[in-house]
C-alpha cells in the first residue's frame, strides 16, 4: 500500500511539474487543466462525503464493511482546496468576468461575479465540506474504541444536515467555478449535471477502490459480492441519472434555440469537439448501461472495474468539455498540459486516499451494526 | 395432474433456507417454497434457475422505444408534416421524453402483465394456499414424494426445526 502512496506521489508530482512548466508556457491552458484537476478532486471527496452521510441518514448499513474507503476519500477536498486557490489567485483572469465585469453596474449579477465575493464563497464552501468530512470522520473513528451507539446516532444527524447544505453548496461551486467561465450563459441545469457526474464517478471510484483493497488483503472476506452488486446498481443508477441530466440540458437548449442559450453547445459541437461529446456519453452512459444492465455482470469485480475505469475516463472528458472549450475555441487541445492535470488529478488522491486510508482500522469493527453488514444479501 | 408431496412447516426464515439447501443437496425434488415475504438467498438454496422475466422486460422495453420512434417520425415527419417554429421535420431530441416514456411504459406494465399471464394470475383465480400461515409467519417448503421414504423427509424437516410435517396430493402447480 504504501508503495502505492510513493507511485501517487511521484505521478502527481509529475503533474504538478507538467502544469508548473506549462503556467509559464501556455498559462491558461495550464489555469484551465489545474481547475480541471481540482475540481475533479474536490468532486471525489464530495463525493466519498456524500455517500457516508447518505448511507447514515437513510440507516443504509450494508455500507458499514467498506465506510473507511469513501470516508478516506474525503482527504482529497484539501488537496483541491489547494489547486483552486492557486487557480483564482495567480491567474483568475482565467474567468472572463474578471476584466469585462458582467451586468449593470450594482446589479445582483455585478456583486456575485466580483473576486472578493467569489473568493470568501469558495472558503465558505471548502469549511463547510471539511469541517462536515472531518466531523463525520472523526465519530466513525472514535466509535472504533467503546462502540457505542451514540456516534452512529450523532452521524445520522450531522448526515441530514450536511446533505441539505452539499445540495445548496455543490451546485454553486459548480456554477461558480465552471459556469462563470462563460459567463453570459446560464443554465439552472447546470448544478445537478456537476452533481450526477461527481457522485458517478466516486462511485466508479469507490468499486475500483474495494475491488482492490477486496484483492490485496485488508477487506478480503469482508467485502462480498452482494457489496459489489449493490455498487454495480448505484453505479448503472447514476450512469442513467447523467444521462438524463446531460439530455434535459441539451434538448432544452436545442429546442428553444435561443442566441444566449445556444452559445454554450455551439462551440462544444463542432469540428473536433463533436466526436469527443459523443465519446464523453459513450464512456459515460453506453458502456455502463449496457456492460452491467444484466445482474450476473454486476457481481463480478473483473467487469465492474473495467466500466469504472470507462467512466473516470469519461468524469475527465466530461469536466474537459465543460472547461477546455473557453480556453481553446477552436479545436480540442491535448498535449502535456492535459495529461499532467489528468496525472495530477489521479496522483494526489491515490496519495491523499492512502494516507488517511492507513490512519484507522481498514474495517469500522466496533460499529453495532456491522453485523448486519457482513451478512448482507442484495 | 394430481402430485404427491411432502410438506414442512417452519417458524424462522434461516431454517427454511437451510432445509432447502439440505434437500437440494441430498437429490430431493424441491416443488417450491411459500413465504410470507421474499426471502434472501433462497432461490440460490432451491437452485431455481435465473429467471427470464429480465429479458422479457428488455424485449418489451425495446419494442416500446421503437415504437415510439416510428411512430413520433410517421406522425410529425410523414404522414402530416407539421413546422414547428422551423425545425426540421425529423427533430430528433424532442421525441426522445416520449421514446423514453414509451420504453419505461411498455417494459414496466408489460413485464407485470408477462409475470401474470405467465403465472396464469388474476382476480379469476382461486389460490390454493398451501397452508393459510404462510400469508402471516409460516414458511413451508414442498418435496416431490417421489419414491422417498417418508421418514427419511420427515427425520430432515425435523433437522432443522420443523413445526410440522403433512404428506398430500397436490392439484396442478399451486
Amino acid at each position: 500500500m504504501q508503495a502505492v502512496q510513493r507511485f501517487g506521489l511521484w505521478a502527481g508530482g509529475a503533474g504538478a511539474l507538467a502544469l508548473a512548466i506549462g503556467a509559464a508556457i501556455a498559462p491558461d491552458r495550464a489555469a484551465a487543466n489545474l481547475l480541471l484537476a481540482s475540481w475533479a478532486l474536490a468532486g471525489a471527496g464530495l463525493a466519498g462525503a456524500f455517500f457516508v452521510a447518505l448511507s447514515y441518514a437513510a440507516d443504509a448499513t450494508w455500507v458499514i464493511a467498506f465506510r473507511r474507503v469513501p470516508e478516506s476519500m474525503t482527504r482529497a477536498l484539501p488537496v483541491a482546496a489547494i489547486g483552486l486557490a492557486l487557480v483564482f489567485l495567480l491567474r483568475p483572469s482565467l474567468y472572463p468576468w474578471t476584466h469585462e465585469p458582467v451586468g449593470a453596474p450594482g446589479s445582483f449579477t455585478r456583486l456575485w461575479l466580483s473576486l472578493p465575493f467569489f473568493l470568501t464563497r469558495a472558503i465558505v464552501y471548502f469549511a463547510t465540506w471539511m469541517l462536515f468530512a472531518a466531523a463525520l470522520v472523526r465519530n466513525s473513528r472514535r466509535q472504533d474504541r467503546d462502540g457505542d451507539l451514540a456516534w452512529t446516532r450523532r452521524n445520522r444527524r450531522l448526515s441530514a444536515a450536511f446533505l441539505v447544505v452539499f445540495a445548496l453548496t455543490c451546485f454553486l461551486a459548480s456554477v461558480d467555478w465552471i459556469m462563470s467561465l462563460t459567463p453570459h450563459w446560464y443554465s439552472t441545469m447546470f448544478g445537478v449535471h456537476n452533481f450526477a457526474g461527481l457522485f458517478q464517478s466516486g462511485l466508479a471510484i469507490m468499486i475500483l477502490l474495494v475491488v482492490w483493497l477486496r484483492e490485496s488483503g485488508p477487506l478480503r472476506h469482508v467485502v462480498t459480492d452482494e457489496h459489489l452488486h449493490d455498487l454495480g446498481k448505484l453505479l448503472f443508477a447514476f450512469a442513467t441519472f447523467w444521462m438524463y441530466i446531460w439530455f434535459s440540458q441539451y434538448m432544452l437548449i436545442w429546442y428553444a434555440n435561443l442566441t444566449e442559450e445556444t452559445v454554450y453547445f455551439l462551440p462544444r459541437m463542432r469540428g473536433g469537439w463533436l466526436p469527443l461529446a459523443m465519446v464523453n456519453i459513450a464512456l459515460n452512459w453506453v458502456v455502463p448501461f449496457l456492460a452491467i444492465m444484466n445482474r450476473p455482470f454486476k457481481r463480478q469485480a473483473a467487469v465492474l472495474a473495467k466500466v469504472a475505469v470507462a467512466v473516470l475516463v469519461g468524469r475527465w472528458l466530461d469536466l474537459y468539455l465543460m472547461i477546455l472549450p473557453s480556453v481553446a475555441p477552436d479545436a480540442p487541445p491535448f498535449g502535456a498540459w492535459e495529461a499532467g492535470g489528468a496525472l495530477l488529478a489521479a496522483g494526489a488522491f491515490v496519495a491523499a486516499w492512502v494516507w488517511m486510508f492507513r490512519q484507522a482500522a481498514p474495517v469500522p469493527a466496533q460499529d453495532p451494526y456491522l453485523p448486519e453488514s457482513l451478512h448482507y444479501h442484495s | 395432474m394430481s402430485r404427491h408431496v411432502f410438506l414442512g412447516i417452519f417458524e424462522d426464515e434461516a431454517d427454511i433456507v437451510a432445509a432447502a439447501g439440505e434437500s437440494r443437496a441430498r437429490g430431493f425434488d424441491i416443488v417450491d417454497a411459500f413465504t410470507p415475504y421474499a426471502v434472501h438467498g433462497l432461490d440460490r438454496a432451491m437452485g431455481l434457475a435465473p429467471s427470464w422475466l429480465p429479458w422479457a422486460c428488455a424485449a418489451l422495453g425495446a419494442a416500446g422505444l421503437a415504437f415510439a420512434t416510428w411512430f413520433q417520425f410517421w406522425t410529425t415527419a410523414r404522414s402530416w408534416p407539421i413546422n414547428v417554429g422551423g425545425r426540421p421535420w425529423n427533430s430528433l431530441p424532442a421525441f426522445v421524453p416520449v421514446m423514453f416514456e414509451l420504453m419505461v411504459l411498455s417494459a414496466g406494465v408489460g413485464v407485470v402483465l408477462t409475470f401474470l399471464i405467465a403465472r396464469r394470475l388474476g382476480p379469476w383465480r382461486t389460490p390454493d394456499i398451501v397452508d393459510p400461515r404462510v400469508t402471516h409467519d409460516r414458511f413451508v417448503l414442498v418435496l416431490d414424494a417421489g419414491a422417498s421414504d417418508p421418514r427419511v423427509v420427515r427425520r430432515l424437516f425435523a433437522d432443522h426445526r420443523a413445526v410440522a410435517f403433512e404428506e398430500r396430493d397436490m392439484e396442478g402447480r399451486p
